[in-house]
């Protein structure tokens, strides 16, 4: 019986810490920051917005490879 | 006619002065502004906002005036611009005009479907942005006028260190008090159990494993989310303070090793749950704090970045952006149509007109003669002008606003909080209870041992769970009921000073009038003949009388026949003058028809609409602000509850009597500034008096930070709603009725839930003094003062609902 007992406690006291080092790690990432923003989350999650998402993720990948070769050439012209 | 949603901001309006567009029968808007913006949305594909939008209402798109350049400015770059670790400009905004979600959603989309925005963010909760954009492909002038193009604004704010700590030390608490919750939630469901196996019984080592589970809980509790309260203990002592966080760290702490103690091996029974509830429940009301502080700062901000940090000065005729601290007393100052006068001086060389309204509250523009002051803080409503300049920046009214207003928020007057001053005593009271136990037990039983147990179990069994209970159950209740009502208690401690209340001081335009003019009588003959005409001159000029005319004419008159004027002079701050045909028509105010010797005799109180043809008055029209429905009401619910009530206003005596006299109010002052306006305010309090003062406008600000609750009409300024405690959504006048009938009743309801758990206490505690604490009175206690107290707070409704 109490073997049993042992088994759930672990297994619930892992799975439970095991959420909140996630809780922790989003928090952490700044997904809790905003509370109001964060509370119609749930407005803005079609796939349309996800996709707005990913296309805003690599417009800022592209403008950042931009801005890194605008850089380089200009140490290149200096040198 | 019936009342029609606009498509865009989704306000309700009379369907006769609604814009429809043939081609698309469906839609109507209140304003171009609004129909600007649907178009602009629908070409861009993000028609989505009005699904994203709900139910919730936006006001019409704010029509900006003043040019974007000056964010181009060296000046503006050197104070505000960053350059981020890859080579891009970041700069930090107060967004103006966000009502919800969807106006974010909206901002963010249009900012990142914009070439060159790298990044931008919007937080909700205090509307301040971040942008990140390349300089090589977009100025920041041209991303300011995006955000206007849709209707919204933008202001530079400093990111000031304060700020910077402040979000650092909320995140901090959040942390720490999401880790406590968490906790203490798996914690009280091992407690079922736990307490269940005291009625149905429970093995020994089966109760050993659940208060292991119990301590691999409470030990983060203790020592990860508590550390604060160890570090306010450490510097309490050091100052040589008892303070609050002595205590519970204390009262904790001891309760924990007690329980160690009885884990291995020691007699007695186990409180991990006792030491994770006392920290959870203190460290929720300390997050609280925190946010507030944080609220106070992002106030503050947003009051900062609504002042501006430039102006034009001229020197020898040429013209200088120059900071506002080097403007000295004697320099030439131009101002723009639609900026903002930055220091105080007289008016040279022409007449103007000033938007004062951010002063007196009134929203009809003033006119200015020559030699005539100009205050800093009001918008020059007509052509460019130029003042000299009488008083530096530090010395002018608007920086005198700004600093009384950051020294009263950042000194917020703390209301006596009841329950936190019982709390305070009932813990040294138990402390002291717990060390007399501990020596009048050693004393009279010789062991060490169980004295120590005792004496713990005194604190344990008056733990303070109902009593931290009985002020947030019954504020919650309190607060959501009132939110029910439409009205939004930014604090639970509000609630106290409310129902406290015994003056409440009302501001006149926008709270007891609706701050809006109707034609309330006409003079002459309206024939058919010059209608037209008059529609015409009435819809040349967007002075809130003229809008008043138009606006009574298209509800009076069907299909009225539209007609071309020729010559339209505007007279500044007077009214119009045009041709019709070969026929002259003016319109306009009685200073106007003297000046153009147009001779007539017209005597009245009320704001006055002449139109004259061909040198002769032939129609006036009396104007007036209409008073707010309910108001009467209000006043003798206030009286009948032994309520003072005052109104204050930056209009004249003449109008305020006139007002006063038409609610039956006995009180009143007049010609108040806004400075004026906060000092009777203060001298109210100084009188003894708890002061409840409800505005809506810049002017009221200062005033509102003031008061002992500050309530603001949903519709207020941005600023006006930052300094409130209480917001009616609303907008109607019988939520101030409901939030005395509310906080006033749930005040009753708190008392009576302290006065139970402190019976509660005096019955166990004597009991734990002498020993007989058994696990199953410790479990009673725990649970049943706790409902007793949650269901005490549930009848709070009870009265509504009759």
């Amino acid at each position: 019986m109490n073997s049993i007992l042992i088994l759930e406690l672990s297994v619930g006291i892992i799975v439970s810490f095991t959420l909140l080092g996630i809780f922790i790690w989003a928090a952490k990432g700044g997904q809790f920051d905003d509370s109001k923003k964060m509370m119609d989350g749930l407005l803005f999650d079609s796939e349309e917005d996800l996709q707005a998402a990913y296309e805003k993720e690599q417009k800022i990948k592209a403008m950042k490879e931009k801005k890194e070769q605008s850089k380089k050439e200009e140490e290149v012209t200096v040198k | 006619m019936s009342n029609i949603k606009c498509t865009h901001c989704q306000l309700e309006f009379d369907e006769s002065v609604m814009i429809t567009e043939e081609n698309n029968p469906d839609v109507y808007f209140c304003c171009n502004g609004c129909q600007g913006v649907y178009h602009l949305l629908k070409e861009d594909g993000l028609d989505s906002f009005y699904e994203k939008i709900g139910n919730s209402k936006i006001a019409p798109p704010l029509q900006i005036e003043s040019d974007s350049s000056s964010f181009d400015m060296e000046s503006f770059k050197q104070r505000y611009i960053k350059t981020t670790a890859d080579g891009f400009s970041s700069v930090d905004l107060v967004i103006e005009g966000i009502h919800c979600a969807a106006c974010i959603w909206l901002n963010e989309k249009v900012l990142a479907n914009t070439e060159g925005i790298v990044d931008a963010t919007i937080n909700f909760t205090n509307n301040k942005a971040k942008i990140i954009w390349d300089e090589d492909t977009i100025a920041l002038s041209k991303v300011i006028d995006t955000i206007r193009n849709i209707g919204y604004n933008a202001y530079p704010y400093d990111r000031t260190q304060e700020d910077i700590k402040a979000t650092k030390n909320k995140k901090d608490y959040f942390m720490r008090m999401a880790i406590a919750v968490f906790a203490s939630m798996n914690i009280m469901m091992i407690d079922v159990a736990k307490y269940a196996g005291f009625f149905t019984g429970m093995k020994e080592e089966t109760l050993h494993l659940v208060h292991i589970a119990e301590f691999i809980f409470a030990t983060p509790v203790l020592f990860y989310s508590g550390w604060i309260f160890f570090k306010g203990a450490y510097y309490g002592l050091k100052n040589r303070i008892v303070n609050m966080d002595l205590l519970v760290s204390a009262g904790a702490t001891l309760t924990y090793i007690y329980s160690l103690y009885v884990l291995f091996g020691g007699r007695g029974h186990s409180y991990f749950d006792s030491v994770a509830m006392i920290i959870t429940f203190v460290l929720v009301g300390k997050y609280l704090e925190v946010i507030g502080k944080k609220n106070a700062i992002d106030t503050m901000d947003k009051i900062r970045s609504q002042v501006p940090h430039e102006a034009t000065i001229v020197e020898d005729g040429v013209k200088k952006v120059v900071p506002l601290d080097v403007i000295n007393v004697g320099d030439i100052i131009e101002v723009k149509r639609g900026e903002k006068a930055t220091v105080d001086g007289i008016l040279i060389g022409s007449t103007a007109t000033f938007d004062e309204s951010s002063l007196s509250g009134e929203s009809l523009p003033v006119e200015k003669r020559e030699g005539d002051t100009i205050y800093s803080g009001t918008i020059n409503s007509g052509k460019v002008i130029r003042y000299t300049a009488t008083k530096n920046y530090a010395n002018s009214t608007l920086s005198n606003i700004v600093n009384l207003l950051e020294d009263s928020l950042a000194s917020k007057p703390q209301i006596e909080d009841t329950t936190n001053e019982l709390s305070k005593y009932f813990s040294i009271t138990i402390l002291l209870l717990s060390i007399v136990t501990f020596a009048g037990w050693y004393w009279y039983g010789g062991d060490f041992e169980e004295a120590l147990i005792v004496a713990i179990s005194v604190i344990v069994i008056a733990c303070p769970c109902a009593l931290a209970l009985a002020t947030p159950i019954a504020s919650l209740i309190g607060i959501s009921w009132a939110a029910e009502k439409g009205l939004l208690f930014k604090e639970a401690k509000f609630i106290e000073t409310f129902s406290k209340a015994d003056t409440v001081v009302l501001d006149k335009t926008g709270t007891i009038t609706e701050g809006k003019l109707d034609v309330k009588k006409v003079t002459g003959e309206i024939n058919a003949d010059i209608l037209p005409a008059l529609y015409a001159l009435s819809d040349g000029s967007t002075h809130p009388v003229s809008l008043a005319i138009k606006k009574y004419l298209e509800k009076n008159f069907d299909s009225i026949e539209t007609v071309e004027l020729t010559n339209v002079e505007q007279i500044e701050g007077k009214g119009l003058k045009a041709y019709y045909g070969d026929r002259m028509i003016v319109a306009g105010n009685s200073r106007l028809m003297d000046e153009l010797n147009i001779y007539f005799s017209f005597d009245t109180v009320y704001t006055v609409y002449h139109f004259a043809l061909d040198d002769k008055v032939i129609l006036s029209f009396e104007l007036d602000d209409n008073l707010k429905d309910g108001i009467k009401k209000l006043i003798t619910y206030l009286s009948d509850i032994n309520v003072n009530v005052i109104m204050a206003t930056g209009d004249n005596d003449k109008v305020a009597s006139r007002v006063a006299k038409s609610i039956d109010l006995k009180e009143y002052r007049a010609e108040l500034s806004p400075i004026d306006k906060a000092n009777y305010v203060k001298s109210l309090k100084d009188e003894g008096k708890k002061v409840v003062m409800v505005g809506d406008g810049i002017n009221d600000a200062l005033a509102l930070s003031h008061a002992d609750v500050a309530i603001a009409m949903g519709s207020g300024a941005d600023v006006a709603l930052a300094v409130s405690d209480v917001v009616i959504l609303n907008n109607s006048l019988k939520a101030i009725e409901d939030s005395f009938v509310i906080s006033r009743r749930t005040f009753k309801f708190i008392k009576q839930n302290l006065a139970l758990s402190l019976v509660y206490n005096v019955i166990t505690i004597p009991i734990a003094m002498a020993g007989y604490v058994i696990p199953l009175v410790a479990a009673l206690s725990m649970s049943l003062s706790s409902l007793l107290v949650v269901g005490n707070s549930m009848r709070i409704k009870i009265k509504d609902k009759n």
